[in-house]
This record gives C-alpha cells, structure tokens and sequence, in this order.
C-alpha cells in the first residue's frame, strides 16, 4: 500500500489550509444588528410626546387614521379616543412627533378640520374624501400636554405678514371674527377678535391687515363700517350708499389712506384708531378749533337734529351739538338752547391779520348783521338745518336767558316761521267767521230744497203717466193712419173706388151748382118758398 | 450503539470538484485539482450562524415597520404585515389572509426557527429524529424561494398603482427587510450541511 505520500500531502495540507477563527462573515449580523437597531432608534426617537386634546364631539375622528397636521404635514396621528368623566367632552390620545415638541406649547390651539362652506369661500374640501384632520397652530408660553381643542378654526391659521390694529366701536353689528377689512374695495385684511374695554363703554375690535398694505394705515387713515345698505336721511336728502356684495351679506370694515399722510406716518402695530358708523362719518374732517354758541329761536324746533349742519350760505361750516329745553321758574318761559359749534378753520381767510381772534371775527360778522335762521334742509323728511346769512336791517334780540356759558348768537324768525305766522292769523280769521248760524240756515235751504225736490219727483210722475196717455193715443193714431192708408190705396188712379169717387165728386159738384141756383132764385124770389114757383115769369 | 457508517467515519473525504477520494479526516487540499477539501464544512457552520443571525434581527423591523403605504384619493395608509392581514380579515378575505400568514410569517418565521434548530442539534450534537430533521432541512431549502411571493408582489403593485393622487403605492422599510430576510435564510439553508445532522448520530 502507498498510505506514506498521501498521508505526507495530508501532513503538508493541514498547515496550508489553515483559515483564521473568526471569519468575514460575521460581519454580516453586525451589520443586520445595526440596521434593525438603528430603524427601531429612528423610529422610537420620531415618536415625540402623547398629547390629550378636549374636545367636543369626535365626529370624524378616527383611531390611527386622523392626523395631526401643521401646514399640511404629518406630525403626529390619533392614537385613543375616549369619552371625558363629565361625559359631556370626548378626549384624544395623539403620538406627537418628535419634531412637534416645539409647538406643543401653553397657547397652541387645536381644531378639527372640516369641509366648510361659507360666504367667505369654500375651505378644506380635501378633507370631504381624506376625512377630517386636527391642525394645530403653534403657540407661545410652557410647555404643555393637555389641550382643549378649538370648535372654530382659528382666522390667523399661520404666521403671516402684517400688522395688528385696534378699533374702537360701539356697536359690534354684524361683525365677528374673519369680518374682511377692505382698502378700496381689496380685501386686505379680517377682524381677528371683539371684546369689551375695561369700562365696558365700547368695543374693541382686533383686526389684522395683511403685508404690504399695512402700511397704509396711517395717521389719518379713516375706518368706517361698510355692511350692508347706508340709508341715510338727512338734510341733505336720501343717500343710499351700499359696500361690496360679500360686506352688504355678512358685513365688513373699510378704511382708506388719507392723501395728506406720507410714509413717514404709519402707524405702528397696536394703535387704536376710530371705528366710525358710516362712511359719512368718516368723512367728516374734525377741527380741533371749535367755537361754541348758543342760539335762541323763538318758534318750534322740530325737526331740528344733534348733528344739523349749520350753513353759512349753503356752505357747511358747524353743527349743532345740544339742543335742550329750559323753564324759567320765576318767569314761567321756555326756552330752547340750541348749542352749535362753528368750525372757523373751514373757512378760508384772505388778508388775515395774525392778531384778530377768531371769536373776535365772528363777534364783527354779527355786528355786520349774521343772524342764524332755522331753515327746512329737505321737504321731505322735514329736517331743519341752521342757516347764516346777513340781515342787516333785523336787530340784534337778546334772550334774557344768560344762565349759558357761550356767548349768544342772534337769530331771526325763519320763513318757515313767518309762513307759520300767517296761516295762523288765517286760520284765527276763520275761527271768528259765524259758522253757527250760517250752518242752521244752510239747514233751512237745504230742507226746502229737499221739499222741492220731492214735489219735482211728483210731477216727474204725473208726466210719466201722461206720457204713457200719450203713447196710446200714438198707437190709435197709428191705427187710424193705417186705415187712412187702405183707403188711400183704394183711391189709387184707376181703380173702380177711384172712378166711383170721381163721378160722386162730379155728381157732387152738379148738386152743388143747382144748389147754388136754388139758393140764387131763393135770393132773388124769398118769396117762393111760400108762394112756390112762379113758373112763368121766372124763365 | 455507534456511529452511522459514513465516509468520514471510514478516514474519507471526497473532492467536492473532482472526486477524488482522499484517506484524510481534516481540511486539506486536493492532490488533483487543488481545491479545498474538508470532510463536513465545519467552516459554513459560522456564516449559517451569521446569516441566521442577520435574519433574525431584520425580521423584527420587517414586522413591525409598514411593509406598503397604499395611497387611495388622498388619504395615505401604511400597513404593516400583521395590519394587512388584520385589514384581510376584516374585509372577509379569509383565505387570502391566511395565505398571506403563511407566506409572510409563519414560513419565514418557520425557516429562521428550523435552521436555528439544525445548528443547535449540531453544535450540541443531539440525538434526535434524524429522518424527520433532514426532512424538514429539505423542506426548508424548498420553500425558501416561495416568502418571496410578498416582495414580488409588493414591487408588481409599486409599478403598477401609480396614479398620483388616486391611488399609489410606496413600499415601505420593512419591505427591504423582509427581502433580505428571506435572501438571508435562503444563503444560510444552503451554506447548511445536512451531514453534519448525521455525525454523532447514533443508531
């Protein structure tokens, strides 16, 4: 057998083949080990805080399949719902991304995400197939777990450019939050809040207006509320003034830029501006340097509102701001002050003597003869407006009323007033007229001539059946015609009646002739008739 | 009682490329072609230990990360496999749920287990049912190809539902390593000698 080379090649081998312990391939797990352990760190380090949120009602909400989005991105989802102990609320268990921490703050809102449809727009459609979500918009403040979700979308769903403004109303109307602010009709901005000022004497609205227009709110920027139809009666007649569409539907705020303000004076955030009732309102340009009169007039002040203007030729220069009623106890007098306040500045002044006040120019203008006069500013609602004018004839008739603290200012009776007077003395005219009397009497004739017309009716009766006589008595005449016809037709040219009446009215006529001969021989011989005929002698 | 009559037990290694038969009992190298030659490969015990290993710790994020993200009108659901049997079943797909057990869980899970099982009775060399082991060796080696039904299915419905918004499907990270899971216990029941069941075995 040749066992020793095999078993020398064996010998030789085993040395050769040698492979060290620990080969390549555990490698491998080490690796798989750090994949998987890795894949599980990242996961276990994405998964951020548990967060509870109140809400409501849990409508649409469903576990592991609602999100919790910011932005539109995923950061977080809806592990547990639950019904709260006062089984009035349901509360949501949510895993919270790790990246979320930051936003899971003290004042960070929550709320479900729904279609809605409103006459702002149409949100959150996607959510009709995707079902609803829960954003989130970052607050400020500690951090926090537990929440109360909103029930409403908050308006600022995101940061955005722009600045926040206070306005001060009285009345809130039809405004809430989202409101949309205009700026020549541009929707640049919403009412973000409403609440009442501390003395709780008017409202303060938080509004926000978007970047770049928030830098035409400036120093004399103007809003006014611009909801709905402004029907306004006043002096002036009817105005009717009306917003954009979607204001005059759900109501909205406008403001405009006031031309005499530069950049230089914009506002900064927070300032407070004047929310004014109309754009009337807004328009009108408030002076600083009033001057204060009180006026007296003589007749009623009906129709004579706070607010009247007071026109200096037509020309609007003041307007009344109180009108009361005063009783002299010791005198038994009324009166009525009428306070108005005079705006000087919108007058413009020619050849102006830096040292004449302009209470001392009003005081030269009544020397001159302006007096005040109550006029009708619109027949048709019966508004009155002040009128100055000069009456340089009429005199200056103080009230002995100085218990005010303006200066007076005079006035004349109005044409209206004058007009008055006269229909008055008319009307007394008339008053002493002796209606009494001329009524009784009037009564008289009236009675007789109701006789009259009794007896007229009599007679109208007795006509009637006179008249019906007379109609029977046409009827016979009819008849007789008719028969005088037939007989006429008898006579016709021809006929045997006719030549019968012919030769009759021949006969007729010989009879006639000798009757005429008899009565000329009874002429000529009367004597006949006793003695008969002389036969002889009378051929 | 002694040792199953093998080749080895008789002083004999045969090339794996030639066939030579060598009067040997440790590594050695082939007088004819050179190649290395070992009686059982011993060596092959490490990288099935390693791979099965591997298999194990990526099975654990193959079943817990979501296999697929199924996007439908918008609205994205990511499964995980056990989530998309619990989704089978509640659709009343039983039997399309319970394939997917199989195929998925069980056979990999089955797979990672038997093998662990040979390389323990080998390493200790315990007595066991040899028949039924190496039966259930084939049976392994067999089936491996078939867990990746899932993957293929995955990649077909990833190619094909791609419509944006409507409908999309992502796979997702326990896709990846399902795949190499079964890649992975694929190599280590082929790096598995089923001879080294029958060393030490009494009969």
């Amino acid at each position: 057998m040749n066992n020793s080379p095999e078993e020398d090649i064996e010998a030789a081998d085993i040395t050769l083949s040698k492979k060290p312990e620990l080969p390549l391939v555990w490698f491998l797990p080490i690796i798989a080990l750090l994949v998987s352990a890795w894949l599980i760190y990242k996961s276990a380090a994405e998964k951020g805080a548990i967060i509870t949120i109140n809400f409501p009602t849990a409508e649409g909400l469903e576990v592991d399949k609602t999100k919790i989005r910011y932005l539109d991105v995923d950061i977080g989802k809806v592990t547990a719902i639950s019904i709260n102990d006062d089984l009035k609320t349901i509360q949501i268990n949510a895993q919270m991304n790790s990246n979320a921490t930051d936003y899971l703050k003290e004042s960070t809102s929550f709320w479900v995400v729904k279609p809605q449809v409103g006459l702002g727009g149409i949100s959150g459609l996607g959510t009709l197939l995707s079902g609803p979500y829960i954003e989130l918009k970052p607050g400020s403040g500690k951090e926090q777990l537990h929440f109360t979700g909103l029930t409403v979308p908050p308006i600022m769903k995101s940061h955005m450019d722009g600045k926040q403004f206070i306005l001060e109303t009285n009345n809130l109307g039809s405004m809430r939050p989202g409101t949309p602010i205009n700026f020549h009709g541009i929707p640049v901005g919403e009412v973000l809040s409403h609440k009442l000022s501390d003395e709780a004497n008017a409202i303060l609205l938080t509004i926000f207006i978007y970047a770049p227009y928030d830098q035409f709110v400036r120093k004399n920027s103007r809003f006014w509320i611009d909801s709905g139809v402004d029907l306004s009666a006043s002096a002036d007649g009817f105005k009717v003034r009306t917003g954009p569409l979607i204001s005059l539907l759900s109501g909205g705020i406008a403001f405009r830029a006031s031309a005499k303000d530069t950049p230089a004076d914009i506002k900064p955030e927070h300032s407070l501006f004047q929310l004014y009732d109309t754009y009337d309102q807004s328009t009108q340009i408030t002076y600083t340097n009033t001057l204060k009169y009180v006026m007296h007039f003589n007749g009623s002040v009906r129709g004579l509102t706070e607010g009247a203007p007071v026109q200096l030729r037509g020309i609007p220069i003041g307007r009344v701001t109180d009108i009361s009623l005063e009783l002299d106890k010791k005198t038994a007098e009324i009166h009525v002050p009428v306070i108005v306040e005079l705006e000087p500045d919108r007058i413009e002044s020619i050849n102006d003597p830096t040292n004449v006040s302009d209470k001392d120019v009003m005081e030269q203008l009544i020397k001159k003869g302006l007096r005040a006069q109550l006029q009708t500013g619109s027949l048709v609602t019966g508004q009155l407006l002040i009128d100055l004018d000069f009456h340089p004839e009429s005199k200056i008739v103080a009230s002995d009323n100085h218990h005010s603290d303006y200066p007076e200012f005079p006035t004349i009776a109005s044409s209206f007033e004058e007009f008055t007077h006269s229909a008055q003395i008319i009307m007394d005219k008339l008053a002493k007229l002796p209606l009494d009397k001329l009524t009784v009497e009037m009564n008289k004739t009236l009675a007789s001539l109701q006789d009259t017309s009794k007896a007229a009716t009599g007679m109208l009766n007795t006509a009637n059946g006179t008249l019906a006589t007379a109609k029977e008595t046409l009827g016979n005449a009819s008849g007789t015609m008719k028969s005088a016809n037939q007989v006429l037709g008898n006579l016709e040219p021809g006929s045997t009646g006719y030549y019968e009446f012919h030769k009759m009215l021949q006969e007729f006529t010989q009879a006639a002739s000798s009757l005429k001969q008899l009565t000329d021989y009874l002429e000529q011989h009367p004597e006949s008739l006793i003695r008969g005929k002389d036969e002889g002698k009378d051929d | 009682m002694k040792l199953i009559k093998t080749a080895l037990a008789q002083g004999f290694i045969r090339c794996h490329d030639c066939g030579y038969l060598i009067k040997s009992k440790v590594q050695c190298l082939c007088p004819i072609c050179k190649s290395s030659i070992s009686a059982r490969r011993h060596q092959n015990l490490h990288l099935t230990t390693a791979l099965i290993i591997s298999s194990f710790c990526l099975y654990i994020p193959a079943n817990i990360y979501p296999i697929m993200a199924v996007t439908e009108l918008g609205v994205t659901a990511r499964h995980t496999i056990a989530g998309g049997i619990m989704v089978l079943i509640q659709k009343d797909m039983v039997p399309i749920a319970i394939l997917v057990l199989v195929a998925s869980i069980l056979v990999p899970l089955m797979k990672l287990l038997g093998i662990t099982l040979l390389l323990l009775c080998v390493h200790y060399r315990w007595q066991v049912n040899v028949h039924l082991f190496t039966r259930m060796y084939r049976i392994i080696a067999f089936v491996g190809r078939w867990s990746m039904l899932d993957i293929f299915m995955i990649s077909i419905l990833v190619g094909l539902v791609n419509m944006g918004g409507v409908a999309n499907v992502i796979a997702g990270p326990a896709a990846t390593a399902f795949a190499a899971v079964v890649v992975l216990t694929m190599f280590a029941a082929k790096s598995f000698d089923p001879r080294l069941i029958w060393d030490h075995q009494l009969t």
